[in-house]
């Protein structure tokens, strides 16, 4: 067991270099992207965009640029090209939302998948099931943006049942921190319920069929008892697992299209900003950030499935 | 291989399924007549196949409805014309920039969907638009096929150090945010181009969101690939083949492949629809399609903030995508269903 | 719409010029930013949404009027007792510091201040460098990289409180550059860093007392704000709360309904009808000294044609263009802009050469000079970037091009790269979208944008390579003018003229932006839009 959290561990030290030499490179073979002159403002003169050069080490050559801003990330030293405002510090300040928004929404689409797919296997095949099946369809195939915005306008400003976007601290007033949140996690949520009930469904299909239902079932527990006690719990384990996966693919970048749609001001938004504006350093944090989040998931949940099952720690 | 034992255990289809598949191929019938045959019956997935290919079909005779009826181009501006309708002048665009909203035949067909910012035809642009998303979709999915199967079949054949090193590149790309990959090189190819080997992509051509999407999405591809070689590779045919002295590459192009053939049409339908929507957030964050051409990612991106004044802006290209890719998603459900209810498709994150 | 605003503007000015006015004292109000200014650091900050705020925070030795229209571009003394003493070779100024200024943290001010001040925009490589390189010494200063190193052209005598400055060559602007920002005075010690999270104290009506960069800032009422006379008067409000909200959708609706007192930008083209239909009460728009234009690259075909530049000049619809800017734009063919010196109202408008910019264009006319030079059909790639609505405008311009008989298309750039690339010779950028905003009135802050001299190889501001020997023998000869007198100022006009006149470039108008308050402020008394500083905090109060 030992061997195999070590083995992961490498793995991960190995995926979050490699993330970080390609993103280095995509944006430093931009052309024109020559972080100096933009700094120098719209009026750059000879000796000031050298003088930014020699400050900001951006002659020396791209491995040594790379290696002192990878030192950087470690120390805590990194600023923006644009701002000089220390990225680490806005990644923290932007961390509780992006937290905020990730967990309510996984809450969230675990319950509503939970009641969706169960149902639907109870009516396999009949209108309710047909009916639940298409909606979980058109959940996965609006873009997450589209029908934020929408919501946004619509439930939040029209008709004002919600706030229209913004975040109030959780600390500052918990019932008004959930009241804001409740469209984006709600739009977050959509993708993922429409998914996992599909999902859940088929898994309580196939459990139902097994023996030891059977056999339940034969000793005369009750529907609900079976449900509960047998089918739900042991079609959950596999949807638990997706459940980190996605989790973690959530905090690392796929909350990026609805903070900015809501205006929360997390992670995701400031990383799209960064892109925007070709600010290198934020944009290698940011990334690196999210990757880490998605490759420890991936490694948490590969631990805790190896734990249960010691075949796979043989592969 | 990071989620594999997850993904593994999780989308067993329908046993009942199953045990219908078991009677069936008692009665002497090949896999692809059955799946065909389950295909037949399950009519709430043909009939958003027809839906789909209605759409298609919709999209492909863009010019017709552009030449004779709206009769303008899609990259036309309206800005300071007037059109007639009902016997009264209106402004194509308003003083204030808001557009004109839909005039369905009121003007000859002129605006059927309204205008955009621009004063250019929405019905026109939503057909032209749909071309270039079907197009980035049906083509990044066939990029992403392409390499998936070479890519599993070369790992899960060879295995070794060949395998090892794939596995860790499609580690690398699977851990990388794909809409942070996606709208970072976005960025950065729209401003430089991109040459592979000859070919040289310019910055606002097609071919950059194209290869984009079709990249990001072969690690969720070629896991399941590389996982089914490897069990297939053990299989007595195969055996039989080499014994037979067939070479590395027949044998993974004659027998390997065919058989992979259910799997890769149940992803592909399913990386279609996957695509456009990953086109339309990359749009969204100023990466997709470059302008002036339209696609329905960049139309919707231009209307979400003009949602109170000219809400036909992003709810009718909203609609069009979301058809679209629900009538992909539930006929590759239906597909899945028929071919191979075990399959392991996931592909949004 | 000009007119419009400028009448509003004259209502306006009586009632709030004069101190006291009106309004309430004291209060406090929330007021929202779409971004987190570049800075909050006077050495550094070179943007609008920087200045609004720090130009209540810090004052130079010179200032403006804190008025409206025209007037607000009167220079006043600022911190110094009287406005500079200029040699007659127009190279040596002599200031003097007014007795007993304090800075908002009680700390006396000193002469030799001065010198620190202009040190830190030097050593940090402010964008604002370029405006001070023309003191003697400065570019040896930024050359040599030493933060402490004394800049020769800077002489300060703390016990006298005089300063003087001596410049390599006479330069009209100086006393102007001297008003910026970046030449407001700082502590002796305030460090050679970016201060944003920490911003130092200054002389000015309010003063920073906390920064959360993206998310907010507080301005607190000065109590050590000295009298600096009627023309720079103490502020109404105790405080403001600045929040940095990007959703301007978000801002404008909070404004609507009172949680937000005051949005810095205007409010977004999808909530502007709403707000001018019910919201008038407290909604104005102000044409500001900017202009919208086009560059052609006069050494590029087909635009090295003068036939074809006047054809653009003809066909370009430009209230067509102020569509797509929401009516955010005044159209107008002059290049100087209104409320700068040398402007001039005729020929903006009603005698433009290129016809009445409210008017559709000339198309047929335009069509016949493409035609006569030979340029029919042919392939020009119009450049913009992706900021909202530039590149719908960039769309729009060459989809007009192609009317005209050219075969143009767009090419939209990332913001972040854009002025880079046109500024490339070797782009051979055709023509494109250019724009700028004044820094401070004076003529020559947009004639630098068409000198001949100013052409460069890389980080070219001249994005058409103009180069009209009269007009660049004007402007040198001018830049030299230690005064804007009316003669010098009719000079710039005639210049300005012939600009218009040869089809240089392509200008279509002038951006508007607006002043939104909430219900509780004291619109009607209490805001005043400045010219070079717009919306003026201290002029805030509530009813």
């Amino acid at each position: 067991m030992g061997r195999f959290i070590v083995r992961r561990l490498m793995q991960m030290t190995f995926v979050m270099f490699a993330v970080s030499i390609l993103t280095f490179l995509i944006f430093n073979v931009i052309p024109n992207g020559d972080p100096a002159v933009r700094m120098a403002g719209r009026q750059p003169t000879e000796t000031q965009i050298e003088a930014i050069r020699r400050e900001w080490g951006f002659n020396d050559s791209i491995f040594v640029q790379y290696w002192t801003t990878m030192k950087k990330v470690f120390t805590g030293d990194l600023v923006s090209y644009f701002t000089q405002l220390p990225v680490g510090e806005e990644i923290v300040k932007g961390l509780p939302r992006t937290m905020s928004l990730a967990i309510g929404a996984a809450i969230l689409w675990m319950f509503v998948a939970i009641c969706f797919g169960l149902y639907s296997a109870v009516r396999a095949g009949k209108f309710a099931d047909r009916f639940l099946t298409i909606i979980a369809l058109i959940g996965i195939s609006m873009p997450v943006f589209w029908i934020g915005a929408l919501m946004n306008h619509y439930l939040g400003y029209k008709l004002g049942w919600f706030p229209n976007g913004g975040y109030v601290e959780l600390t500052k007033d918990p019932i008004d921190w959930a009241y804001h949140l409740i469209l984006p996690w709600t739009a977050l949520a959509i993708l993922f319920i429409g998914f996992y009930s599909r999902v859940l469904r088929s898994n309580v299909l196939d459990t139902i069929n097994e023996d030891y239902v059977r056999t339940a079932r034969a000793k005369g527990l009750t529907e609900r008892q079976i449900m509960v006690r047998h089918v739900l719990r042991n079609s959950m384990i596999p949807i638990v697992t997706l459940w980190g996966l996605d989790f973690g693919a959530v905090v690392g970048g796929g909350a990026i299209l609805t903070e900015t749609v809501f205006d929360l001001q997390g992670v995701g938004q400031y990383a799209a900003e960064a892109i925007g504006q070709l600010d290198v350093p934020p944009v290698l944090a940011t990334t690196m950030f999210s990757a880490f989040f998605i490759v420890l998931l991936n490694a948490i949940v590969d631990i805790v499935y190896a734990y249960l099952d010691p075949r796979i720690r043989l592969q | 291989m990071a989620t594999e034992p997850a993904t593994d255990s999780t989308l067993q289809g329908p046993a009942a399924w199953e045990q219908q598949a078991e009677k069936e191929r008692v009665h002497g019938l090949g896999p692809w007549r059955l799946g065909l045959r389950r295909l037949r019956r399950n009519k709430v997935a043909l009939l958003f196949g027809f839906l789909f290919i209605l759409l298609v079909a919709a999209c492909a005779a863009a010019p017709l409805w552009a030449d004779h009826v709206a009769k303008t181009t899609a990259n036309a501006n309206h800005l300071s014309d007037v059109i007639r309708v009902d016997g009264k002048d209106k402004n194509v665009v308003g003083l204030d920039g808001v557009p004109i909203g839909p005039q369905w035949l009121k003007a000859d067909g002129k605006f059927f969907l309204g205008a955009d910012r621009n004063g250019r035809d929405i019905m026109v642009r939503l057909l032209y638009g749909g071309r270039n998303s079907l197009v980035i979709g049906i083509i990044a999915a066939i990029i992403t096929t392409v390499l998936s199967i070479v890519l599993g079949l070369v790992a899960g054949y060879f295995r070794g150090p060949i395998d090892a090193v794939i596995r860790a590149l499609l580690d690398v790309m699977w851990s990388f945010p794909v809409i942070i990959l996606g709208v970072a090189l976005g960025v950065a190819l729209a401003l430089g181009g991109l040459d592979i080997g000859p070919i040289h992509l310019a910055g606002d051509s097609l071919g950059i969101p194209i290869f984009i999407i079709g990249l990001v999405y072969v690690p969720y591809m070629a896991r399941p690939v590389r996982g089914q070689v490897l069990s297939l590779r053990e299989k007595e045919f195969v055996e039989a083949a080499r014994a037979q002295g067939a070479g590395p590459i027949r044998i993974m192009f004659t027998e390997v492949m065919p058989n992979l053939a259910s799997t890769v049409i149940v992803f592909f339908t399913l990386l279609i629809a996957n695509a456009i929507l990953l086109e339309s957030a990359l749009s969204f964050l100023g990466a997709g399609v470059q302008p002036p051409s339209p696609s329905w990612g960049t139309m919707i991106d231009e209307g979400v903030d003009r949602v109170a004044t000219a809400p036909h802006l992003a709810i009718v290209p909203g609609v069009m995508l979301v058809l679209t890719v629900l009538s992909l998603n539930v006929f590759g459900d239906g597909v899945r269903d028929a071919l191979d209810p075990r399959a392991k498709v996931r592909l949004e994150r | 719409m000009i007119v419009i605003a400028a009448c509003g503007g004259d209502d306006d000015k009586s009632s709030s010029s004069g101190t006291g006015g009106g309004g309430k004292e004291g209060g406090s109000i929330t007021i929202s930013e779409t971004s987190q200014p570049d800075y909050l650091d006077p050495a550094l900050s070179y943007t609008v949404n920087g200045w609004e705020p720090l130009s209540t925070v810090y004052t130079g030795l010179v200032a403006y009027k804190r008025a409206e229209g025209q007037e607000g571009s009167t220079l006043i003394p600022g911190l110094a007792t009287e406005l500079p003493k200029v040699s007659s070779d127009g190279t040596t100024y002599e200031l003097t510091l007014r007795d007993g200024l304090k800075y908002s943290d009680g700390t006396p001010v000193k002469a030799s201040d001065f010198e620190r001040t202009i040190q830190r925009v030097l050593n940090l490589e402010s964008g604002g460098s370029a405006f001070y390189l023309g003191i003697k010494g400065a570019d040896a200063y930024v050359k040599n990289g030493k933060a402490e190193a004394d800049i020769p052209g800077i002489e300060t005598d703390d016990a006298a409180g005089t300063i003087t400055i001596t410049l390599n060559e006479p330069d009209g602007t100086f006393s102007n550059v001297l008003a910026m920002p970046f030449g407001a005075l700082v502590p002796g010690d305030t460090p050679f860093k970016n201060l944003t999270r920490n911003p130092p104290p200054g002389v000015g009506q309010f003063k920073i007392t906390e920064s959360v960069p993206n998310r907010q800032f507080v301005l607190e009422k000065n109590a050590n704000f000295p009298d600096l006379g009627p023309d720079n008067p103490p502020a109404h409000l105790d405080k403001i709360t600045a929040k940095i909200i990007k959703s301007a959708q978000r801002q404008a609706q909070d404004v609507i309904s009172g949680k937000l007192d005051y949005m810095q930008d205007p409010p977004p083209a999808d909530i502007k009808p709403e707000v001018k239909a019910k919201y008038s009460d407290r909604y104005e728009e102000i044409t500001t000294a900017s202009t919208y234009y086009f560059f052609m690259n006069t050494r590029v075909a087909p635009f090295d044609n003068p036939k074809v530049r006047e054809a653009v000049n003809y066909g370009v619809d430009k209230p067509g263009l102020a569509r797509i800017f929401a009516g955010e734009v005044a159209p107008g063919c002059s290049f100087l802009p209104p409320g700068m010196p040398g402007f001039d109202e005729a020929l903006d408008v009603d005698n433009c050469p290129w016809g009445n910019p409210n008017e559709p264009p000339d198309l047929e006319k335009a069509r016949a000079l493409i035609k006569e030079a030979g340029a029919d059909g042919m392939d020009v790639t119009v450049y913009g970037n992706n900021d909202d609505p530039t590149d719908k405008v960039t769309e729009a311009y060459a989809d007009m091009l192609t009317k005209m008989g050219l075969n143009a298309k767009p090419k939209i750039l990332d913001g972040g790269v854009y002025f880079q690339t046109i500024g490339n010779q070797k782009t051979k950028a055709q023509t494109g979208f250019s724009n700028w905003f004044q820094d401070f009135p004076h003529p020559k802050n947009f004639m630098f944008l068409v000198d001949g001299k100013s052409i460069q190889e890389t980080n070219n501001q001249n994005f058409g390579n103009v180069d009209d020997p009269e007009i660049t023998k004007g402007i040198a000869e001018l830049t030299r003018e230690p005064e804007l007198t009316d003669e010098v100022t009719d000079r710039w006009k005639d210049l300005n003229n012939k600009l218009v006149e040869r089809a240089w470039i392509v200008p279509y108008g002038h951006r508007k932006l607006a002043t939104f308050v909430s219900e509780r402020m004291d619109f009607e008394n209490c805001t005043r839009f400045h010219p070079v500083w717009n919306n003026d905090y201290t002029s805030f109060c509530l009813k």
